[in-house]
């Protein structure tokens, strides 16, 4: 990593009186290279073209490439399917106990798909400006266990089988810290561990299958020198404590809307934690106005005002359709100098010039 | 204990062999199929539904308490059919298009049949042709989609106005779920009703089928 990681700058944003603003927004790039998912997602070149205009266009903090919750299930040689306009998925396939050896024999750092990606995290790191963070994404423990044996197979498993199952969890961490290696020797300043299957998992169950090997992950993370984000869509409520204690340097929540009350999570946690998020993305940042989306951004900031280890983000990944208009107001939203005094005046001045317009 | 408490009980712990076992006792013993189906099995549910509503059990103790429920409703539906218990309602439901995503929509489809609804279940990645084909051919009374990314969910829009165009949206009512999707999104796109969770999406549905 170059300079800071997350927590400092957002406590130096926050000193200055701003925040660190970063949406997770892949996709939308598409539309600025004409580019699809399915190119964008096995051409590197392609990619890292997406994630530039992003940056030229946006300037966010911190960037993130796209989402993509196939690659460690697809290197261990998983049924994989590439929608030309969605995101690569892996489907229930046929899963017996016996595969689990086979997996431990695949080291994932020679598949073509892992090493694309690799490549695009050293395109970012060479050809993206020196003070954007520049993020990478993995699949965390339990969901590539649950792509595996199928999503409902693991959370019965997670009371009827709990032994294949850690197994399985085991094997998969594995080969994710293969992958976070090869990321973090790339360039990547954080990485994203995206567990969007544990939220459905009570708080012992996440503990024993999620965060017991993230913890793995966040301290070989440490060891290279690069922060760790857990980011779960849904409602996390029970499970922030367990998320925050899993060592990670950021949790990233989704809306408001999905049930997460982002302040609440931010007052019960330590502030060394960075707390990221939560835009609703699909209401405010899909389907909203320009104006929708600077309301909800300058209320959230409005609420986060006391804690200053708060990055602004989206509360989880946008989508394509997502108006580059939107997400241009929420970069000027979450711009706007934020010193209360400041602030307080500009409300005023605001009353005052509506009450006298020119 | 009563037997109806014992399969209270079974399904509570996720025993799916008890409650198959228990449910054999009760029909052994004359107990009516709606009387077990009634006081034992939607008991039970409603007392998971309950818990979990309180965040005092999640979704891996509803799946298996839905499971243990199915392996008694194999035993009791054909029992039930051919007593002409008439059914609380018909629902056909799926996940969109371009999404494999179904343990919410699957443990729907377990509450709702152990409610006493007929459920026709078309899986995950469904076509908006095979959504309105299928309401076209089945006139259920609720149609209800479910969708966990925010890049597949655009598709409950496209299928509803599918189904005007077909000129049968009046005929079904139609419910959303799904992590990504909430009760503003519903309105938006004039779904009759959204629920949070399976249990709720229960009581969406008989509040929509009552008289």
């Amino acid at each position: 990593m170059i300079g800071d990681g997350i927590a400092d700058r957002a406590r130096k944003a926050f000193a200055e009186g701003r925040r660190l603003v970063a949406p997770l927004m892949g996709f939308p790039g598409i539309e600025l290279t004409g580019s699809n998912i399915k190119v964008a997602q096995q051409n590197y070149g392609e990619h890292f073209k997406i994630l530039k205009r992003l940056a030229d266009r946006f300037s966010p903090d911190i960037i993130f490439p796209l989402m993509d919750l196939s690659i460690e299930a697809n290197a261990m040689g998983r049924y994989t399917i590439f929608p030309r306009r969605d995101s690569a998925t892996v489907p229930r396939d046929c899963f017996l106990l016996e595969e689990i050896d086979r997996f431990r024999d695949i080291n994932i750092s020679f598949d073509s798909r892992v090493l694309g990606y690799v490549e695009t995290q050293k395109l970012m790191h060479i050809g993206l400006p020196p003070h954007i963070l520049k993020a990478a994404y993995v699949t965390g423990p339990y969901t590539v266990a649950a792509l595996i044996m199928g999503s409902q197979e693991a959370a019965v498993a997670t009371i009827g089988n709990r032994s294949d199952l850690g197994l399985l969890c085991e094997v998969a961490t594995g080969k994710i810290l293969q992958y976070v290696r090869l990321l973090a020797a790339a360039g990547a300043d954080g990485i994203v561990v995206l567990e969007p299957s544990a939220a459905m998992l009570g708080p012992a169950q996440f503990e024993e299958f999620s965060a017991a090997y993230v913890k793995a992950i966040t301290a070989a993370c440490r060891h290279n020198g690069v922060d760790t984000i857990l980011h779960i869509c849904g409602n996390t409520t029970h499970l922030v404590r367990s998320m925050a204690g899993s060592g990670v340097s950021g949790i990233s929540l989704d809306s408001s809307e999905a049930g997460v009350d982002i302040e609440a999570v931010a007052a019960s946690l330590p502030e060394d934690v960075v707390v990221i998020g939560n835009v609703n993305p699909t209401t405010t940042m899909l389907r909203g106005r320009p104006e929708d989306v600077r309301m909800e951004v300058r209320k959230l900031l409005d609420s986060m005002e006391r804690h200053p280890n708060f990055v602004l983000s989206t509360g989880c990944d946008l989508p394509q359709e997502t108006p580059l208009a939107n997400i241009e107001a929420f970069m000027e939203a979450g711009r706007e100098e934020r010193r209360p005094a400041e602030r307080k005046g500009r409300c005023e001045g605001r009353q005052v010039q509506e009450a006298y317009p020119e | 204990m009563d037997i109806f408490e014992g399969i209270i009980t079974a399904i509570g712990k996720g025993d799916a062999p008890s409650v198959a076992a228990l449910t054999r006792d009760a029909l052994a013993k004359g107990i009516p199929a709606e009387d077990i189906l009634n006081k034992g099995y939607l008991a039970g549910m409603n007392i998971v539904g309950r818990l979990f509503k309180a965040n005092e059990i999640f979704i891996p103790e509803v799946l298996i308490a839905a499971q243990a429920m199915k392996a008694g409703m194999a035993i009791l539906k054909p029992i039930l059919a051919a007593s002409k218990v008439k059914s609380a309602g018909k629902i056909v439901i799926g996940t969109v298009q371009g999404d494999l995503h179904d343990i919410g929509k699957n443990i729907v489809s377990m509450l709702l049949e152990g409610a006493g609804f007929e459920v026709i279940d078309l899986g995950c990645d469904v076509s908006k042709q095979k959504f309105v084909e299928t309401v076209e051919k089945e006139s259920p009374d609720i149609l209800g989609m479910s969708a966990l990314l925010t890049t597949t969910m655009t598709y409950m829009r496209d299928i509803i106005q599918c189904l005007e165009s077909a000129g049968v949206r009046k005929a079904v009512k139609v419910i959303v779920g799904g992590a990504p999707v909430t009760q503003t999104y519903a309105d938006e796109i004039a779904a009759d009703g959204y629920a949070r969770d399976a249990a709720s999406a229960v009581e969406l549905v008989r509040s929509l089928v009552a008289p």
